[in-house]
């Protein structure tokens, strides 16, 4: 069996990343140190798109909505993570960065120290959720630690 | 905080444009201008045209600019802001030149070139790619503005210009002002309240109604309304807060809409000339029928690269839309509180003052400036006044005079065809142009169009009138720069509005938003279609 002491979770909240954090437990022991990676993918800064007819007060009071969404979001998933490891008594840190997810993956898992990368898998096609994917070829070419797929929860 | 970043760039885009400039100016160009048929652009010596004026004006700039951001250390400030702006506008202007003045004659050559090999084969449907799929500099600065942001990425020192083009598009909406007369705007106006109206509140309904019996939130069924509905990406912006929307709501309707936009750009001009529509039609069916409004200007201006009359048309579509969102944002506010215990009331003030679109002022007091006769003659039409004197019907090229009264055998035509008209009044004015040999008044001339527009006589008449019609209407000067000036910022807005259309938010569109959209989309478009084609003939 492999010994990890660094387990690098990448996962956003969504039901594959789910799969992903119950798989990243069962390889956490007593000195595991579980590093939780939540990037806010860089498409939301192209949210305004083209909006043009705008004034800047309307463009500035989404601006923050968006802002406060996201945040909101991301500190509801970090609440979750700090009760699920708390209970499992699994030492448990996050690092939330803005940017593409593969590049940011990357980027973490060579700042390491990093003994595994756990992440879930594709979203089904039928299955709805932001188009925003880190599982692609680059992270087989770029990494030096072992990769772990938790399989997307069809059920 | 500083913006202006320590750049070569600005400094080099100003030197390739004066280089540019100067080259043209100085004939070095020439055979390629020949071979392009741009010559127009370069104008005449002594009166130098938009292909010499503007590199150099824009380098001269460009390079100012370029070396007091290498050599001088911003301070934070207003002037640091807008200096940085510079680089951005440039490059975006650098793109414009090469796409009005290379690409777009370039396609137009390429295109009658590929027909003429076509022909030459025999074929049946040999065909202009370049026309049939409008390849003109707007739609080709669309797609550079895309393509630079989804392949190579807007580089940092031009973010700030690029943010700039929206002020471009309302800066080209204002001037548009200058253009209207009395007649034409009351004309759009109620057609467009009337065609907005029932498409806007139309398509909010349908979308609420269709959210409901798919069972999506409430938060998604608002936004979604507001953006399918109203103005696409904009109504989005301004009524997500209001309904509560979540991030992925927002994310998969952009995306919707950004795909839809794209799409009908290319898909609108391309149908309306195949049904031969007006350039009142068109501007009608384009504003009315596509959901976001960047796309509409762009789609206007890509049914007709050369004049303005759909642009004009469409725009006013597009400032009706603009005055309805505060309205549909009120309604779902309403509409989401009744709903949802979340939902927070809204003061009525609050976001009309919030939402109105200030740069609607600006083309309200444009219009009437111009109605005033600060930039033409009073009682122009369409930017041109009415002038039937015997200096103008007249005139001297190559030292030979030509007229432009009526010949003896378009005199003969008309008559025979003279008991077709069978309004007293009209007939009263052709029979004026039958014996006068020219247009006589500005009421005749409105009575000589009636004609045209009711498409009662054969073709060659209807040409006759057209041709005595723009005997005596001449376009003043200064709408003329006008005109330009406009068709510049809105390809400026344009391309940096294509710099903000990104892959990455395209690819959200999924889910019932994509389902929801594409129904109320198509229906929406091909709903409008219909209307415009039933009941808009005329030519405002």
């Amino acid at each position: 069996m492999l010994k990890v002491k660094h387990i690098l979770l990448a996962s956003h909240d969504t039901d594959g990343a789910h799969a992903a954090e119950k798989l990243a437990y069962t390889f956490c022991n007593t000195d595991t140190i579980l590093h939780h990676l939540i990037v806010v993918p860089d498409f939301w800064k192209g949210t305004m798109g083209d909006d043009w007819l705008n004034n800047a007060s309307t463009r500035e009071t989404f601006g923050n909505y968006l802002e406060s969404q996201l945040e909101q979001e991301v500190r509801a998933h970090i609440k979750r993570m700090l009760q699920e490891t708390g209970q499992s008594k699994i030492t448990y840190e996050y690092e939330i960065v803005q940017g593409k997810p593969t590049e940011c993956l990357i980027t973490c898992a060579a700042k390491g120290p990093v003994d595994l990368i756990v992440m879930g898998s594709h979203r089904p096609k039928a299955k709805t959720g932001l188009n925003s994917r880190m599982l692609d070829d680059s992270i087989f070419r770029e990494i030096h630690v072992p990769l772990l797929v938790a399989p997307y929860p069809h059920d | 905080m500083t913006y202006t970043q320590k750049t070569p760039w600005t400094l080099i885009i100003g030197i390739i444009m004066l280089a540019f400039g100067y080259m043209v100016q100085a004939g070095v160009l020439d055979p390629l201008i020949h071979m392009l048929h741009t010559s127009k652009y370069v104008g005449k010596p002594g009166a130098p045209g938009e292909m010499i004026m503007m590199p150099f004006v824009c380098g001269i700039i460009a390079i100012v600019v370029g070396l007091w951001q290498m050599a001088v250390k911003p301070k934070e400030g207003n002037l640091d802001y807008y200096l940085s702006t510079v680089g951005g506008v440039m490059f975006i202007l650098l793109i414009a030149f090469f796409v009005k003045w290379g690409f777009d004659p370039l396609m137009h050559a390429w295109g009658k070139a590929a027909e003429g090999a076509m022909k030459d084969a025999k074929l049946d449907w040999a065909f202009d790619f370049a026309k049939v799929m409008n390849l003109n500099y707007v739609v080709m600065g669309i797609l550079a503005g895309i393509i630079v942001v989804n392949v190579f990425k807007v580089p940092d020192w031009a973010a700030n210009g690029v943010r700039l083009s929206r002020l471009g598009l309302k800066t080209g909406v204002i001037l548009l002002g200058v253009l209207y007369s009395w007649g034409e705007l009351a004309n759009l106006a109620g057609l467009s309240i009337i065609l907005i109206a029932v498409f806007v509140l139309g398509s909010v309904g349908m979308v609420l109604w269709m959210g409901a019996r798919r069972n999506i939130p409430n938060s998604m069924g608002g936004v979604l309304s507001a953006g399918m509905g109203v103005c696409g990406v904009s109504a989005t912006v301004a009524s997500a807060p209001v309904v509560n929307a979540k991030s992925t709501e927002i994310a998969y309707t952009i995306g919707t809409i950004l795909l839809w936009g794209v799409l009908m750009m290319f898909i609108f001009p391309i149908v309306g000339k195949a049904m031969g529509m007006n350039p009142t039609q068109f501007g009608a069916w384009a504003g009315t029928g596509i959901l976001n409004s960047a796309q509409v200007a762009g789609a206007a201006l890509a049914f007709e690269p050369n004049g303005i009359d759909t642009l004009k048309v469409a725009e006013i579509f597009n400032i009706t839309r603009i005055l309805f969102l505060p309205i549909i944002v009120l309604w779902l506010a309403v509409w989401y509180v009744k709903r949802e215990s979340t939902g927070e009331k809204v003061e009525l003030s609050k976001v009309i003052f919030a939402k109105f679109p200030l740069f609607v002022l600006g083309f309200i007091v444009m219009f009437v400036l111009g109605s005033t006769g600060m930039f033409a003659p009073e009682h122009h039409y369409k930017g041109k006044y009415f002038d039937n004197s015997d200096k103008v019907m007249t005139e001297t090229k190559d030292g030979k005079v030509k007229s432009k009264l009526l010949k003896d055998d378009q005199v003969a035509l008309l008559k025979a065809e003279l008991d077709k008209v069978q309004e007293a009044d009209r007939k009263v004015a052709l029979q004026n142009l039958i014996d006068n040999k020219k247009v006589m008044s500005i009421e005749d001339d409105v009575k000589i169009r009636g004609i045209t527009n009711a498409k009662v006589l054969s073709k060659e008449a209807t040409h006759v009138l057209k041709e005595s019609h723009k005997a005596v209407y001449h376009t003043a000067p200064k709408i003329g720069k006008f005109r330009n000036l406009i068709a510049w910022f809105f390809t400026f807005g344009l391309i940096g509005l294509g710099m903000q259309i990104t892959m990455a938010s395209i690819k959200q569109a999924g889910g019932h938003p994509l389902i929801i959209g594409s129904v109320v989309g198509s229906v929406k478009a091909i709903g409008a279609l219909v209307v415009v084609l039933l009941f808009v003939k005329e030519i405002v």
